[in-house]
């Protein structure tokens, strides 16, 4: 019991990696979200086919590719464009570029939710918001969104969970500076001294449960704040959802 | 059905155990030339490859190499994945309290500074540079512990990966064996540059070997014995080192 | 030019690369051999969440919850070692003496008899077994939706016909069955193609790992040819070669749906 406290004393500051990742790449990576999915939905051939595009290869294709591939792309501009700039310590190091690779990937999988759920907004309401004569973008801001973020908040949901256990490869594929670890190189070093996979991977897992279960708690307080005009609204369950 | 199931797992782990007699299996990391690399046939190469399959012909083991990253190397080989490593890795005590080690192949050589030509590197003087290694080699401890204050340590899982992030500028400087970056500086037409003071950590390079194998360390150290003793290293240091050294010949 | 384009050909022909394409083997083994675990695990495990026995469906909806707070990676790297340890172990209640306990002076295993070499096929098929363990979690609630989504007049009339509960069972709901699942089924298969990229965490020497070896710079004329860090290009390849498996194995599910969907109400799909 005493080894299993000082076990979980040892992961605290690791998880704070995990957090940080995925903290900075939820925001930024909702953003973009929206963007490529109105891109999706958009008329315009051009920002149509690049969203299009966009959205596939990078949910087509694994992360840990992506890592890679990016972090050695982004190497090879170094000299010419990131050193002149001054900005080569920062761009190169994994506290910026592991949050940039996950904002990308998660930006992909988060348009297809949300272009999926802005597909799913009740026609008959836009079209009586067209009736009361509201711009396109009184439109979008008052009828659509409001639609669109209830229709899309479970899935969402879901994915930040997945975003939070992608943080678990950021150092596999990018270098490791000073003591910046997170919970998986914690839990590989710690393995590789004394062999315990049992404990040490066992406590890793604790972790990336506990955060899961406080995010699917946060995002279904807010689901229910969302819902708050439902009568008897449909309560977001905790189970986690399968799709990604 | 319990019985069964005991016994089927016994005679996998026994198929496997019989077969293990018969090969030793050297495990060894592949990115680390000119100690072992994959060549152009896409097969390990290099001076541990030589000297390993020298020291097996001597001894009358049959012999297999087999590629393992090097952060975990050692965990692997206290599974029993193979049974030695020779991956340019270093004798040191910390390394002791876990495995055993052969008498070293590798005389004592020391690290070196690798900077680009010309930045201004002062290793004596280091502060506020990206000091760069492979994670978990004795110069990482060694930057760790004497350079982590004032400068940044990057680890990278191998050493080719943090070369190429002195090339591309993202590195000061380089702590590595001397003996991995003199051929690279040498090549480099100018490009890299030595700076300071080589740093003398570890004693040589030996092959990892488990604790319990107390008859493999045996057979492969009097094997390694006869082939100082005729000149064979020394002959294979300066085939794969271009008449470098350190020789084990006074 | 000409001498351009040969000597590109046989750089691109050499060993190192024609192991590299090789080494794509081991990622499509993976992703076959695992994505059939995948449904095997799935349908044990609703079989399990369905079963009117409690203990049973706790454990399965156990199973698909914990399987689903934790990273794949982590069971990934978890499994193979802890299955590796205990058939150690099971192996060693059965072999070792006390002499050999004796004589064992390393942690692990109990006695150097029961020693298990894992080798890359031996990792593969750990991998595999991984992989379908954690995407068979996904799996089992796809098909635990997809039992429930079968109508229930199908069931009912397949009980008037006087079939007993294991012919209704087989015959009828896990038939239809397969139709409700099929989309779930295609989105675990794309996690389980893109899950494979990890198979080098594992030790095997797969396109990961090669592309890393290749693409790496090299200063040494010994070695092979020299360059610079060209890891960017192989990276992209594996990124355009996964694309391209997502988009082969979408065109499949598509045309496997359309057949599967033959004479179902269009609700179904």
């Amino acid at each position: 019991m005493d080894r299993f406290l000082t076990e979980l004393g040892l992961f605290a500051p690791a998880v704070v990696f995990n957090l940080y990742f995925a903290i900075a790449s939820i925001p930024l990576g909702f953003i973009l979200a929206v963007c490529l999915a109105l891109g999706k939905a958009s008329d315009n051939v051009l920002i149509n086919r690049l969203s299009r595009g966009y959205i596939y290869a990078f949910r087509g294709s694994p992360l840990f590719i992506q890592f890679f591939m990016i972090y050695s792309l982004a190497l090879s501009f170094n000299v010419g464009v990131w050193k002149p700039m001054g900005i080569s310590w920062w761009v190169l190091h994994p506290l910026f570029i592991g949050p940039l690779v996950l904002t990308l990937n998660t930006g992909a999988y988060t348009a297809e939710i949300f272009y999926g759920a802005l597909r799913a907004v009740p026609r008959g309401e836009i079209e009586a918001a067209r009736a009361y004569g509201m711009s396109r973008s009184q439109q979008f801001r008052q009828v659509i969104w409001p639609n669109l973020i209830r229709l899309a908040w479970p899935a969402y949901t879901n994915e930040v969970v997945f975003l939070f256990h992608a943080t678990a490869i950021v150092y596999f594929a990018l270098p490791v500076i000073g003591q910046q670890k997170d919970l998986m190189i914690t839990a590989k070093e710690l393995f590789e001294r004394d062999y315990n996979a049992f404990l040490h991977f066992s406590v890793a897992a604790l972790y990336f449960l506990a955060v899961s279960l406080v995010v699917f708690f946060l995002f279904g307080l807010v689901y229910r704040r969302l819902m708050r005009h439902m009568p008897a609204g449909p309560r977001m369950r905790y189970a986690p959802s399968w799709w990604r | 059905m319990k019985k069964l199931i005991l016994t089927a797992a016994a005679l996998l782990a026994l198929g496997s155990a019989t077969q293990a007699q018969e090969t030793v299996r050297i495990a060894t990391e592949g990115a680390y030339a000119p100690w072992n690399f994959l060549n152009d046939a896409g097969a390990p190469a290099g001076y541990e490859i030589d000297l390993g399959n020298a020291i097996c012909e001597k001894a009358g083991l049959t012999c297999e190499f087999v590629i393992n990253d090097w952060d975990s190397i050692i965990p692997n080989l206290l599974a029993g994945n193979y049974d030695l490593i020779m991956a340019g890795m270093s004798i040191t005590d910390e390394r002791r309290e876990t495995i055993d080690f052969s008498q070293n192949y590798f005389p004592p050589d020391p690290s070196l500074f690798v900077a680009a030509a010309g930045a201004g590197v002062d290793p004596q003087a280091l502060e506020g540079k990206r000091v760069g290694v492979q994670g978990g080699t004795i110069q990482a401890a060694y930057a760790e512990a004497n350079l982590a204050g004032a400068n940044t340590i990057v680890a990278f899982t191998t050493a080719d990966q943090a070369m190429a992030d002195l090339a591309a500028g993202n590195l000061d400087t380089i702590l590595a064996d001397g003996a991995y970056l003199e051929p690279v500086v040498a090549a480099s037409s100018g490009a890299l540059e030595f700076v300071g003071e080589d740093v003398l950590i570890g004693d040589g390079v030996g092959a990892g070997i488990r604790k319990d194998e107390t008859e493999l360390k045996t057979k492969f150290d009097d094997a390694l014995t006869a082939l100082k003793a005729d000149g064979t290293v020394d002959k294979l240091i300066a085939q794969w080192f271009e008449g470098r050294g350190p020789y084990f010949a006074e | 030019m000409s001498d351009n384009i040969a000597f590109w050909l046989s750089y691109l022909t050499n060993g190192k690369h024609l192991t590299w394409y090789a080494s794509f083997q081991f990622t499509i083994f993976a992703a076959v051999f695992g994505g059939t675990l995948a449904v095997v695990f799935g349908l044990i495990g609703a079989t399990f969440k369905n079963s009117r026995f409690l203990p049973l469906r706790v454990i399965g909806s156990i199973y698909s919850s914990i399987v689903r707070g934790v990273p794949d990676v982590l069971f990934f790297l978890f499994f193979p070692l802890a299955f590796e340890q205990g058939v150690e172990w099971l192996v060693a209640s059965q072999v070792c003496s006390p002499e050999m306990l004796a004589a064992q002076s390393a942690a692990w295993p109990p006695c150097k008899e029961a020693n298990w070499l894992l080798g890359t096929p031996e990792y593969l098929v750990l991998a595999s077994v991984s992989l379908g363990l954690v995407y068979g979690a996904f799996a089992t609630n796809v098909i635990h939706g997809a039992l429930r989504s079968v109508p229930k007049g199908q069931l009912e009339a397949a009980r008037a016909y006087g079939m007993s509960a294991s012919q209704v069972l087989w015959r009828v709901h896990i038939r239809q069955m397969w139709v409700y699942a099929l989309p779930g089924l295609s989105n675990v298969w794309m996690l389980i193609i893109k899950a494979t990229s990890l198979l080098s965490l594992l030790q095997i020497a797969d396109i990961v790992l090669w592309a890393d070896r290749l693409g790496a710079p090299n200063f040494l004329p010994a070695v092979g040819l020299v360059h610079d860090d060209w890891r960017w290009r192989y990276y992209l390849v594996l990124f355009v070669f996964y694309i391209l498996v997502t988009w082969l194995s979408e065109k499949g599910f598509d045309a496997i749906m359309k057949r599967a969907g033959r004479g179902i109400l269009s609700e179904a799909r």
